[in-house]
């Protein structure tokens, strides 16, 4: 049986009826229509249906959204400012890492999750940070290109 | 030579960056329709049947199911990958009578719920008849094999089970081998790999009660897919529309027409209403198009000074249930054998043979990773007997600009030679070959080597839709909007398509909009799978944007009362050279043009067929025909690192220097050569499918290991230019989207023998094998 729910999403607030085996990830996509969040797998291997909870990253597609309830979720879409994307967007674009784009939601999260704890990751960091996310498209050399990149304009930012 | 560029050549970023990098960009499965149903396939669970009864009639009473279709709702018309006299279609969207393999599509359920969808299919009742089944290409050739389909009539020898033979020769290969100073025979073979792409199989069908069918669906073009989905529903084309989706990610996997794509037209048409099938990451392991392996069989003889004298190969192909495009890897293997180095004598067979497998598809490369690979490893093994080092073999074999292939084609502007010296140098390959040099760690066992390869790619064939066509428009406020057949699936096909525009016109990238990939609005194009995207759609851009620029420059010369060759273009204006005050800009001479032109608003169209004198493809039993008018070629060097205590190697430093003519967008360039490096990767060490009795057992990402961003190896890229952009010329740039995959597969086979002295002769390169060519285990 369905039941009422109350999901933070980038900042508004949802009120929700939902079964109790959805995933966020389905709650997200089907229910609120936010379909930047992209399912690849399903099953917790590609990281492309992460979002962040309480600033971390999670694999939306193993999560259930009633365990969601009084946390603060970002997707993809929660990122940008009006039409300025975030330092972590607009260093994916001019990079050049995004190909595709269907892991690039998932990466952009994580690596702004990374970059939020820690401004100046050295590239182990970076790895261990976007380990669980595959990309087929790009080799991931223009990926860690970019997070580096979006790393020293944060820093400089915050100067 | 003469006017400056200012947007060809540049790193340009992706013009849909910010739509997928903010998650707006929606891909097949983010399309939302009123009334919307949900699809699912039920599949073979065996590989080789009679299907002798199928009951629905329990799923049909199921609430919430809303349609079950099999083979008795279809119009009973098959189809193939290749469909031509010598290969006519061999497959049913819907089994019919038989089924060939795990996964075979036989029935499809619509209801309003992915679970009652599911229920349904495990409702429907299939009785079978089991047949023997085969599974081994070699093993299916015997005499006496299980017959999956009739061998093909116009195959003489006493193998079973072959699908399509290709067959060539020129010169005269015995004596070519008997005037040898060197004859070798190896066999080499590679391993089932798939593409990988992230974003899965999805196709949303919408029937309107007019008759119109609307799809959209994860593919590499749309007007391939219309044409087979018309066909085989028995429908016109113009009752097709399918339309552009984003597309994340396909590398050769969503070419052909796929039984979802026929279920969900169909369920939509019995419905009235929009019906989506989305497959699961394990419905594409398991029954899903993977790529193909070949067993390639090469006798090679040479001069002393290694000259290349003749050369015997043997291909054999699995191909799976049914053809897909297996008749078309085993005539792409004879090209890319023939392609790099001259060969006065060769003698060609590839066969494709049928088994229990599911089908296969094209996959980056189709077929030239596997050969090169085999090709390059002998002539390492050549040159060490010989006592030459790589490169100079290579130098003495590499064919030269404007030579002649022996299917009559020309490779023009081929900077082999090129490619070669400066990846030698870059990596300072003469030096460091052969000195079995530890690597820099306190860790002695492990062992570096240095390897290189050597690969050629064609750029656009003639197989339909042929051709590309393309409109340029001006709009009211001098911004451009541009009508393209062609579909972006993350290589960047709009991106460098706008950029041809931008430099005809003089307009930023950002002020073209584009409309693209949609069978109803968009002109045809030849579709982003057979490498012509940048040679075939791209001059039929250039073309469309020359129409406008002289149509601009006539109207400017005309109102500015000034020759057309004394005006000048610039930030969307036009003016009198020398007299930069004199101007008028492209919202004027729009303006002007609907004045005085009959209400021309200024529209251009380009046109471009790639060969335009051949009638037809060429052979793919002969090889007769010309194949293409476009190569690109490279040479790629490894760097490995090898533990001699574990078998593991690993690739470090990757280097390719590429003749792909002039890169439109060197940003673009570089993400497709290293995608392409962390793919051969992939094939060398990671991936591998494994597949017992026809059915998958690694059909997830745990088990079929991509490289992870653990996995990567510095990638290093040489421009050679081999040809330039101006106005008013037609261009002969070349592919970059798949021919990168294969030097580097073999470069890495090459260092690894550097490295410990082990020579693979099958992929992938597993500590295992390292282990055994070390002596250390049995």
């Amino acid at each position: 049986m369905k039941q009422l729910i109350e999901l933070s999403v980038n900042g508004e607030t949802y009120e929700l009826a939902v079964e109790p085996q959805a995933t966020l990830l389905e709650v997200l996509r089907n229910d609120l229509g936010l379909t930047g969040t992209k399912e690849a797998c399903g099953t917790g291997e590609c990281g492309s249906c992460t979002v962040l909870i309480d600033g971390r990253p999670v694999l939306s597609c193993l999560t259930l959204a009633l365990d969601c309830t009084g946390q603060d979720i970002v997707t993809i879409e929660g990122l940008a400012e009006g039409e300025r994307m975030s330092p972590v967007q607009q260093a994916f674009q001019d990079c050049g890492a995004i190909q595709c784009g269907f892991c690039t939601p998932g990466m952009v999260l994580s690596a702004t999750a990374l970059l939020e704890e820690n401004s100046r990751p050295t590239e182990e960091e970076i790895r261990k940070a976007l380990e669980g996310h595959l990309c087929r498209c790009t080799g991931y050399n223009k990926i860690i290109e970019a997070v580096n990149k979006a790393a020293g304009q944060m820093a400089a930012r915050q100067k | 030579m003469g006017d400056r560029l200012d947007y060809i050549g540049q790193r340009i970023p992706r013009k849909d960056g910010p739509a997928k990098a903010t998650g707006r960009a929606e891909y097949t499965a983010d399309i939302r329709l009123p009334g919307m149903l949900v699809g699912r396939i039920l599949r073979s669970p065996v590989p080789h049947a009679r299907i002798l009864n199928i009951d629905v009639s329990k799923a049909i009473g199921l609430e919430g199911v809303k349609a079950i279709v099999t083979a008795k709702d279809a119009p009973g018309i098959k189809h193939g990958f290749v469909e031509t006299p010598r290969y006519p279609p061999d497959q049913y969207p819907l089994a019919t009578d038989k089924v060939r393999f795990i996964g075979e599509e036989i029935a499809a359920g619509a209801a309003t719920d992915p679970y009652t969808a599911q229920e349904a299919l495990e409702l429907i009742q299939v009785e079978y008849e089991p047949l023997p089944a085969v599974f081994d290409p070699e093993e299916a050739m015997r005499p006496g094999a299980p017959e999956i389909h009739p061998t093909h009539p116009k195959v003489r020898e006493p193998y079973g089970n072959i699908g399509g033979k290709t067959e060539t020769e020129w010169g005269d290969v015995e004596a070519g081998f008997s005037e040898s100073h060197y004859v070798r025979q190896d066999r080499f073979e590679s391993h089932l790999r798939t593409h990988g792409y992230l974003e899965p199989q999805v196709t949303l069908a919408s029937f309107e009660p007019g008759g119109k069918l609307n799809v959209w669906t994860s593919s590499q073009g749309p007007f391939l897919k219309r044409a087979k989905l018309a066909r085989t529903l028995g429908l016109s084309f113009s009752a097709v529309r399918v339309q552009k989706a984003y597309v994340g990610g396909a590398f050769g996997g969503k070419i052909d027409l796929f039984s979802h794509e026929f279920c969900a037209a169909l369920l939509s048409m019995k419905t009235g209403r929009p019906v989506r099938i989305e497959t699961s990451r394990e419905e594409i392991f398991s029954a899903y198009r993977h790529g193909q392996p070949l067993i390639v069989e090469i006798k090679t003889g040479v001069k002393r000074d290694g000259t290349l004298v003749a050369q015997e190969v043997r291909v054999i192909n699995n191909c799976g249930g049914y053809r897909g495009s297996g008749v078309v890897i085993i005539f792409l293997a004879w090209g890319f054998i023939m392609l790099p180095y001259r060969l006065p004598n060769l003698k060609y067979e590839g066969y494709a043979v049928y088994t229990n497998n599911p089908l296969r598809a094209p996959q980056r490369g189709h077929g030239a990773p596997q050969v090169r690979f085999a090709v390059e490893s002998q002539l390492d093994i050549i040159a060490e007997e010989l006592g030459i080092d790589p490169v100079e073999i290579r130098l003495r074999n590499a064919r030269e600009p404007g030579e002649q292939l022996p299917n009559g084609d020309n490779v023009h502007n081929c900077g082999l030679k090129e490619c070669l010296e400066k990846a030698a140098e870059h990596t300072s390959f003469r030096k460091r070959y052969g000195q079995k040099v530890s690597a820099p760690s306190p860790n002695t066992r492990v062992r570096r080597g240095i390897g290189m390869g050597v690969s050629s790619y064609f750029g656009g064939s003639l197989i339909y839709p042929n051709s590309s066509s393309v409109v340029v428009k001006m709009n009211d406020d001098g911004t451009v909007t541009m009508l393209t057949g062609a579909l972006d699936i993350g290589q960047g096909a709009e991106t460098i398509l706008c950029q041809i525009v931008a430099e005809e016109l003089k307009v930023p990238v950002e002020e073209i909009q584009v409309i693209a990939a949609d069978t109803e609005t968009t002109p045809v194009d030849i579709g982003v799978w057979i490498s012509g995207n940048a040679y075939v759609s791209g001059n039929a851009t250039r073309e469309a944007a020359t129409r406008v620029r002289r149509k601009l420059l006539e109207i400017a010369a005309e109102k500015m009362e000034a020759y057309t060759g004394d005006l000048a273009l610039e930030n969307k204006s036009i003016y009198v050279k020398g007299s930069p005050g004199k101007r008028l800009t492209y919202g004027e001479l729009v303006a002007a043009s609907i004045q005085r032109r009959h209400g021309d608003p200024i529209i251009g169209e380009g046109h471009w067929r790639t060969m335009r004198d051949e009638p037809y493809h060429p052979s793919l039993a002969s090889t007769k025909g010309r194949w293409s008018e476009n190569y690109a070629f490279d040479v790629q060097v490894a760097e490995v690192e090898v533990d001699t205590e574990t078998g593991k190697a690993r690739l470090v430093r990757a280097v390719t220097a590429h003749d792909c003519g002039f890169p439109i967008n060197p940003l673009l360039v570089e993400g497709q050569i290293d995608g392409q490096v962390s793919m051969a990767l992939g094939h060398a060490f990671l991936e591998e499918v494994i597949m017992e009795e026809g059915r998958t057992v690694t059909p997830n990402w745990l088990e079929y290991r991509m490289p992870t961003i653990h996995n990567v190896a510095v990638s290093e890229h040489i421009d050679v230019i081999t040809e330039h952009y101006e106005k008013d010329r037609p261009y002969r740039t070349k592919e970059v989207g798949e021919g990168y995959v294969s030097a580097i597969l073999a470069a890495i086979a090459n260092a690894i023998y550097d490295a410990v002295g082990v020579r693979l002769y099958s992929t992938p390169f597993t500590p295992e094998k390292i282990l055994k060519g070390l002596g250390k285990i049995r």
